[in-house]
């Protein structure tokens, strides 16, 4: 009887989130489902289409370059800011004058709306009248202002502004992992004559391996999934080289108005989902199953 | 413990309901019959009755003070106990209309624009008004009623007010500089001139032309289409004759632009330039010249305010105008809800704000430029700056619509503008592009999402057929 009304109540606390879950989450996943299957443009008949979806999505030269753009573009801001992040944890983790207000400042950009963060970026990184190119000039660093945001420097820029959005954030995770660790470690370490570095190498690196898997993974989904500011910046352009794919699912989906009337693919939208769902799920798993040895070192 | 419990299954009964109405909404909008008047209607005119209460939406920002003031004065005047509240939206107007029809919360009236009509059509939101139109308001407005615009299946569904024409902008304080004496007729002159003003202003950071890059069709569908409808050709690659795509016109005006680019006439960083960045450079006196719609003028009084002389002059052309200007945005204002209970409430607050009055005030204060003939011919020119060049002239005209066609792969400005910036194949790229929007084409008119009917003997300079 007990046990009974134990079970009642547990299921009482779990409805609200199975609801949330179901209304919100497994009712659009099935939708698309089934509408990868369709074409439909959101209103009128959705015409059952088989596969064709899925066939046009392999010739679809526009998502592959978006893919490839992505892992370049997902590779370049986890390659500066995992590393990044984690030497400026290392650092305010240490007895530094002032360090709680270093890391308000570092943690600042995760609360910034990405929208504000992209257009003060563009107007610092513009080719006419940008700040970077009028610094960089007036130091005589440069004779020409430099396209940031043209064909050839776009990613980059855009890479930049991602990792100067994001490291606060990984910092304040390592920085939670750091505070775990156990100081005597440390203490007989150095009773023991290691140096800084030793110490770093032989007992933070190891010792963060659980949390560090979890952060870069965590990592590799924003990253992979990170559009937002691209969209501000440069809508994926020029000529398409800043286009990720969840960029690219986004504007057949929500395309943006332009004055002449546009349509969204709500069908084909709904197969180019499926596909950037299963990258980015595979690369996961790829990167799970692959790092199951930092779980394991002590 | 037990009020605890309480509390647990009011919440639990709260999200139920909150989940059963997030999905109960859609669905019940769908019938096609035009909604009878309810019992608020039939006692319009009784002033003890509660007052029938109208929704009216709009995204225009523009003019919402003058509509406020339309409105209030209407709500004051009007014998019929109606009153109307206005919402000024701001981004994602489309959206907002979506989801208040499928939650059955749509307003009465809306504001309709070329790009959102045909959408709202096919989705069954709006309600005829061919039974409203009385006979001075057919004559009035009867030279402005185009298929696909306004009128669908033969039947109206809003009236136009005023339409967008667009010019090339230019700054003549450069072109003097630059020993220009007018703006470019030609493309070829207007490479020159961008060349030109390049040459004499490159060392203060000036630049001969510059367009808003960053979204190519939002930057091509404000200046090719323009110089290809005064060049005779349909301005987004339809060819009326055939009834088809044909790309080859627009890629001749693409070599010119083209040029622009090697030429280094174009200002870095336009490839991601959005159009307001864009306006304040030009109003910095940065860019000697672009092209854009008629709200160039109080863009230019209102947002960035500028000390230099600029003028908007008809765009150049390929070889000599063979064709028209094309109005764009015109033929749609006002439209009705099929769902709304106060249809006949609604027709009359459509009424007041087609009155001569209103419109005429509306063109005067330059809110939009008045295609209605009648209002047109007697209104004053709008006191706003540069406005003289933006005016409806006999190079104007309204043009029949091009089919709304969404093809496999990048879209024509997107496929130009690399062209534009990588350079390639120019005979293949439009043989693509051909291809794949005749392809699409041919599947939407299967589909019968459009009709297409070729017009062999179509004139562009007189688009209309008049």
């Amino acid at each position: 009887m007990e046990k009974l009304k134990r079970l009642q109540e547990n299921s009482l606390f779990l409805l609200p989130s199975v609801i949330l879950t179901l209304v919100l989450g497994i009712y659009p996943l099935i939708w698309m489902l089934r509408y990868m299957f369709y074409d439909y443009v959101g209103y009128g008949e959705a015409l059952f289409v088989g596969l064709d979806n899925f066939s046009r999505l392999f010739r679809d030269e526009q998502f592959w370059a978006s893919v490839g753009n992505t892992f370049v573009f997902a590779g370049g801001k986890l390659l500066l800011t995992i590393p990044l992040s984690l030497l400026l944890a290392v650092l305010l983790n240490g007895k530094l004058r002032g360090r709680n207000l270093l890391r308000g400042i570092y943690f600042m950009p995760t609360v910034i709306s990405t929208a504000v963060i992209s257009v003060v970026f563009y107007n610092i990184f513009n080719s006419y009248n940008g700040m970077i190119n009028q610094l960089l000039m007036k130091y005589h660093l440069i004779g020409q202002p430099i396209d940031w945001l043209g064909p050839k420097h776009a990613m980059l820029t855009v890479i930049i502004v991602a990792v100067w959005g994001a490291v606060g954030n990984y910092m304040l995770l390592f920085l939670a992992g750091l505070q775990s660790i156990p100081q005597d470690l440390y203490e007989s370490a150095a009773i023991d004559g290691a140096h800084a570095g030793q110490r770093f190498w032989h007992i933070t690196i190891p010792m963060l391996g659980p949390v560090m898997q979890m952060i870069i993974m965590l990592a590799i989904i924003a990253s992979l999934k990170g559009y937002e500011s691209i969209m501000v910046i440069t809508e994926g352009g020029p000529i398409g080289k800043t286009e990720v794919m969840y960029l690219y699912l986004y504007k057949l989906l929500f395309p943006v108005s332009t004055g002449s009337p546009v349509t969204q693919q709500f069908g084909y939208g709904s197969a180019v989902g499926f596909a950037t769902a299963i990258i980015v799920g595979a690369i996961t798993a790829g990167y799970y199953f692959l790092s199951k040895r930092m779980n394991k070192v002590f | 413990m037990s009020m605890m419990k309480k509390a647990m299954l009011l919440g639990v009964n709260l999200m139920l309901i909150l989940a059963l109405v997030a999905c109960g909404g859609g669905g019940s909008n769908t019938s096609n019959e035009p909604k009878e008047s309810t019992t608020n209607e039939k006692n319009e005119g009784n002033t003890a009755a509660a007052p029938v209460q109208l929704q009216y939406w709009t995204d225009d920002r523009h003019d919402q003070e003058y509509i406020k003031e339309m409105v209030a004065k209407f709500n004051e005047t009007n014998g019929d106990n109606i009153q109307v509240e206005l919402t000024v939206m701001s981004e994602n107007y489309t959206q907002s209309v979506d989801i208040a029809f499928s939650s059955n919360q749509a307003p009465d009236i809306l504001r309709l624009k070329s790009a959102n009509t045909e959408a709202f059509f096919k989705k069954g939101y709006l309600q005829p008004i061919d039974g409203y139109l009385t006979d001075d308001m057919k004559t009035k407005f009867s030279s402005v009623i185009i298929d696909e615009v306004n009128r669908f299946d033969g039947q109206i569904y809003s009236l136009p007010n005023t339409g967008l024409t667009l010019r090339l902008v230019y700054n003549k304080d450069l072109f003097d500089k630059a020993g220009i004496a007018n703006p470019p007729a030609t493309l070829q002159e207007m490479v020159d001139a961008a060349k030109k003003i390049t040459e004499v202003g490159k060392s203060e950071g000036i630049y001969g032309f510059a367009l808003n890059f960053k979204n190519p069709k939002q930057a091509f569908d404000r200046s090719v289409r323009e110089i290809l409808s005064l060049s005779g050709y349909q301005g987004l690659g339809f060819d009326l004759k055939t009834g088809q795509f044909d790309f080859a016109p627009y890629a001749q005006v693409i070599e010119y632009f083209k040029q622009m680019h090697e030429d280094g006439s174009i200002l870095p960083g336009a490839e991601s330039l959005d159009i307001d960045p864009l306006r304040a450079q030009f109003a910095a006196g940065k860019i000697g010249m672009y092209l854009s719609f008629s709200t160039e003028p109080g863009v230019y009084q209102d947002q960035f305010p500028t000390e230099i002389n600029w003028a908007g002059a008809l765009a150049p052309t390929l070889d000599g105008q063979k064709g028209t200007s094309e109005i764009v945005s015109a033929g749609t204002w006002l439209g009705m809800s099929k769902t709304s209970q106060h249809q006949d409430a609604a027709w009359k607050f459509m009424q007041f704000m087609y009155a001569d009055d209103v419109l005429t005030t509306y063109h005067e204060k330059g809110f939009g430029i008045s295609v209605v003939p009648s209002i047109a011919e007697t209104a004053k020119t709008p006191d706003v700056k540069g406005m003289e060049g933006f005016l409806i002239g006999e190079k104007d005209s309204l043009w029949p619509v091009a089919p709304n066609v969404t093809p496999e792969g990048a879209n024509y400005a997107d496929t130009f503008f690399k062209y534009m910036l990588d350079g390639g194949d120019v005979q293949k790229t439009v043989e693509d592009l051909n291809q794949r929007y005749n392809d699409a084409l041919a599947k939407s008119v299967e589909k019968g999402e459009v009709k297409v009917t070729p017009n062999p003997s179509f004139d562009p300079a007189n688009p209309q057929g008049e």
